[in-house]
């Protein structure tokens, strides 16, 4: 019953931000109206972590699986796929390195401003 | 007989199950990133399927239904954010620029590259998306006009090409900082290359599972008003 009743609140969480995407006048993915939705009850303390620990980690741990079948999708895409191949290859990798660069970089430049800004106030 | 063999929901739950299976196996064997469970059991389920010649609606009968527990599973990225609310807050300012950056440079580099290569719109919409994790990318692919299963290849090979280079792109850049390696690892390659944060340390671990959801929401606000 432990199981089924945790289903029972993240599909009920699902449920309601599907109705609030429909009501959105912006596209705005359930799922991710879900995970807002859910941060909003763990941090309002009107649920707590262990009311849903052994699905959610079911979720997580294997959230890789899920996406099988979209992944599988790919057949009905074979010739644009191979039309542009190389390309595809070429903007994952470029644009993997320029995040990469960008996110750390940032951080880095925002932690030497903040580190220069204590170093005065002492 | 055939048909009513494929046709059933538990022909598509028991390939995938099988196919995923074997990845995990593959991996744990070869120790190889390029081993991704998830590529392999893609390319297992697709090989069947060509090969038989399956229609993909017999398979996504059973498809439809793993697909569902998306929506829960990316809902539950909340409980990761959650449990690291006190990581978060700590270094809220530095976390929050760098999912900024990371996310417009993301976006920002595919869609270059995109006119570089004179790609068309959709295969555009289909690419910038890519470096967050899958449901997220998706829906706004899907939002905006794009060919899912292209963003879905697109953020699994993301996903592994960020968990290959990860530990050569922290030398290369002089990332000493776990923090600031972990906020990196996630923001360019979401959950695959969460697994190989975690591998690297408890905290890049955690940051990379935090960079998921923070980077997730900017690149779905980013989407709103850029595309």
């Amino acid at each position: 019953m432990k199981i089924i009743k945790q289903v029972g609140i993240l599909f009920l969480i699902c449920w309601v931000s599907q109705l609030v995407e429909a009501v959105l006048p912006f596209d705005f993915p359930a799922s991710v109206i879900g995970m807002l939705l859910l941060l909003a009850l763990l941090f309002g303390g009107v649920l707590k972590v262990d009311h849903i620990r052994e699905k959610s980690d079911f979720l997580l741990a294997n959230m890789a699986f899920f996406f099988i079948p979209a992944g599988v999708s790919i057949i009905n895409y074979l010739d644009i796929l191979k039309s542009c191949a190389l390309q595809l290859v070429l903007i994952c990798l470029v644009s993997t390195v320029v995040t990469f660069a960008a996110t750390a970089y940032s951080m880095k430049a925002v932690l030497y401003l903040l580190g220069k800004r204590e170093g005065r106030k002492r | 007989m055939m048909q009513e063999i494929v046709t059933s929901p538990f022909f598509g739950i028991w390939l995938s199950i099988a196919a995923f299976w074997i990845g995990v196996k593959l991996q744990k064997k070869t120790g190889l990133v390029l081993c991704n469970p998830l590529i392999i059991a893609i390319a297992l389920v697709s090989a069947v399927l060509l090969i038989l010649k399956i229609p993909y609606e017999s398979y996504n009968e059973g498809g439809a239904v793993i697909n569902m527990f998306l929506a829960p599973a990316t809902a539950c990225l909340a409980v990761s954010v959650y449990t690291k609310a006190a990581l978060l807050k700590e270094n809220w300012l530095p976390v929050g620029v760098g999912a900024l950056c990371g996310s417009l440079a993301s976006m920002g580099s595919v869609f270059l590259l995109c006119h570089l290569f004179s790609l068309d719109e959709a295969m555009t919409v289909s690419l910038m998306p890519k470096s967050v994790t899958t449901p997220i990318a998706v829906s706004i692919s899907q939002g905006h006009g794009g060919m899912v299963p292209i963003t879905v290849v697109a953020v699994i090979f993301t996903g592994i090409l960020g968990s290959i280079l990860a530990p050569g792109l922290i030398r290369l850049f002089r990332v000493n900082d776990p923090v600031i390696a972990g906020i990196s690892i996630g923001a360019c390659s979401h959950a695959v290359g969460t697994s190989k944060a975690l591998e690297l340390g408890e905290t890049q671990g955690a940051m990379s599972g935090l960079a998921i959801g923070i980077c997730g929401i900017m690149t779905v606000l980013f989407s709103l008003v850029l595309m």
